[in-house]
């Protein structure tokens, strides 16, 4: 079966300013994908293109195996999304925007926005207008629950929610995925990705740093704090150095895929004193790697003049 | 019987439902032949993803701690709660080395270290 998101080498500029360099990546059918960032990173943009909302400047998108480019209107059927802030009409209430957004799904759409709308504990009645931050975002999500659609994106859903409301959509996306849909989400809660996250993908200024199965990820990634003497040169754990640093002599090292025997070697060297080894969370890895010096980042941005042409390639 | 699941913890989240629920058999929370909650449920309940929980349950009918029940679910399996209990003792055991080790190494001596548990079993 096809991949529920596909994008392959997407670039696309605003301008001069890159918004996504060949991002590359795939999301499988029944997962919950995770994509993390700072805001401008780019996450918006690749949402907006897998839609079809946006064009990229090179590669292709695709969503269930469908064109992003040119079956836009066929994927935004079939998926479920919910934007960052989504817009409805103010004036309509909770009952009459299901009723109205039914009317671009097939039947049964309706009878789910109800009951989940009752799930949610909103009004039907009320207007939207008068609805707060929280159940405007239920709203949204309802909304896009309604065909129980394949898939379900999500961007930035939880960002300015009180705490009960970022519970009921964790809830909704465990939900999903115990049911086999796939959920994409875009998010700046760290936390709550961990929980629920099967893979974790970051991107940073427009470049893709790593997707990986967040379980894989947590055994991979290793907190060293030791304890050298003075002067002693930066201790080396082979693996991939995520962040080291040192204050007066204790050093804290974030390594992924460590080299055991050097790590052997080290705990068992005289010379070490102190030694702790802990299990990072989600945060602090996402952390060292916004921090890290970027220096692949800087050589891959291809300047202007080199960008390919606007010819999407749209599988047939 | 309830589970609480702390991601920050240094053990993995599937570990720590596996844990819980071993302990939970070992004193009685959940009886022999009582159903536990399904993976949907208790992924709900807890917030996190339903693989975490299938992976648990999984590890927990390897282990013959619990085994499924026709059109039911999952539920304690027969003899679980004896071997829960002689498990348990293995499981803190690990832990009481994982403490004792760190103990060592920072430097204390055998006998500040059985002072420090003395006084840590006075007061619970």
């Amino acid at each position: 079966m096809e991949p529920a998101i596909c994008l392959k080498e997407v670039t696309k500029r605003y301008g001069s300013q890159p918004a996504l360099e060949r991002v590359t990546l795939e999301v499988p059918r029944g997962v919950v994908f995770a994509l993390l960032g700072e805001n401008g990173a780019g996450k918006t943009t690749s949402i907006r293109i897998a839609l079809g909302l946006a064009e990229p400047d090179a590669g292709e998108a695709t969503v269930l195996g469908l064109a992003s480019c040119r079956q836009g209107l066929k994927i935004r059927q079939q998926v479920g999304y919910v934007s960052e802030r989504p817009t409805l009409y103010d004036w309509m209430t909770v009952d009459e925007i299901g009723w109205f957004t039914a009317g671009f799904y097939p039947d049964g759409f309706l009878t789910r926005y109800r009951e989940l709308v009752h799930a949610f504990k909103l009004v039907p009645q009320q207007k939207l207008k008068a609805l707060s931050k929280g159940m405007r975002a239920k709203v949204g999500l309802a909304l896009a629950l309604g065909h129980d659609p394949e898939l379900l994106i999500l961007d930035e859903p939880t960002s300015g929610l009180d705490a009960i409301v970022r519970r009921e959509f964790l809830e909704s996306m465990v939900d999903r995925a115990a049911q086999g849909k796939t959920v994409f989400l875009s998010s700046h809660q760290i936390a709550e990705v961990e929980r629920v996250a099967d893979l974790v993908a970051i991107l940073r200024g427009g470049q893709l740093l790593l997707v990986e199965r967040w379980d894989t990820l947590r055994s991979q990634v290793r907190e060293f704090t030791l304890v050298l003497p003075d002067g002693a040169a930066p201790p080396e754990l082979g693996g991939e150095i995520l962040s080291r640093r040192n204050r007066n002599r204790q050093w804290q090292i974030l390594v992924r895929n460590p080299d055991e025997q050097v790590v052997g070697r080290l705990r068992n060297d005289a010379n070490v004193t102190g030694w702790d080894e802990r299990a990072p969370n989600l945060e602090e890895i996402f952390v060292a790697y916004m921090q890290r010096e970027g220096s692949d980042v800087q050589n891959s941005i291809l300047p202007v003049e080199d960008c390919p042409t606007s010819q999407t390639n749209c599988p047939a | 019987m309830f589970v609480h699941v702390d991601p920050a913890h240094d053990l993995a989240i599937y570990d720590q439902i596996v844990r819980q629920i071993k302990f939970a058999v070992a004193h009685g929370a959940v009886g022999v032949g009582e159903l536990v909650p399904s993976v949907r449920e208790l992924a709900r309940e807890l917030a996190i993803n339903p693989n975490t929980v299938a992976r648990a349950y999984l590890q927990l009918q390897n282990e013959n701690v619990l085994e499924t029940v026709r059109g039911l679910g999952l539920a304690v399996a027969a003899g679980a709660d004896k071997r829960c209990r002689q498990e348990r003792g293995k499981l803190i055991q690990a832990r009481l080395h994982q403490v004792l080790s760190e103990a060592r190494h920072s430097g204390l001596e055998l006998a500040e270290i059985r002072k420090l548990i003395e006084a840590e079993l006075s007061e619970i």
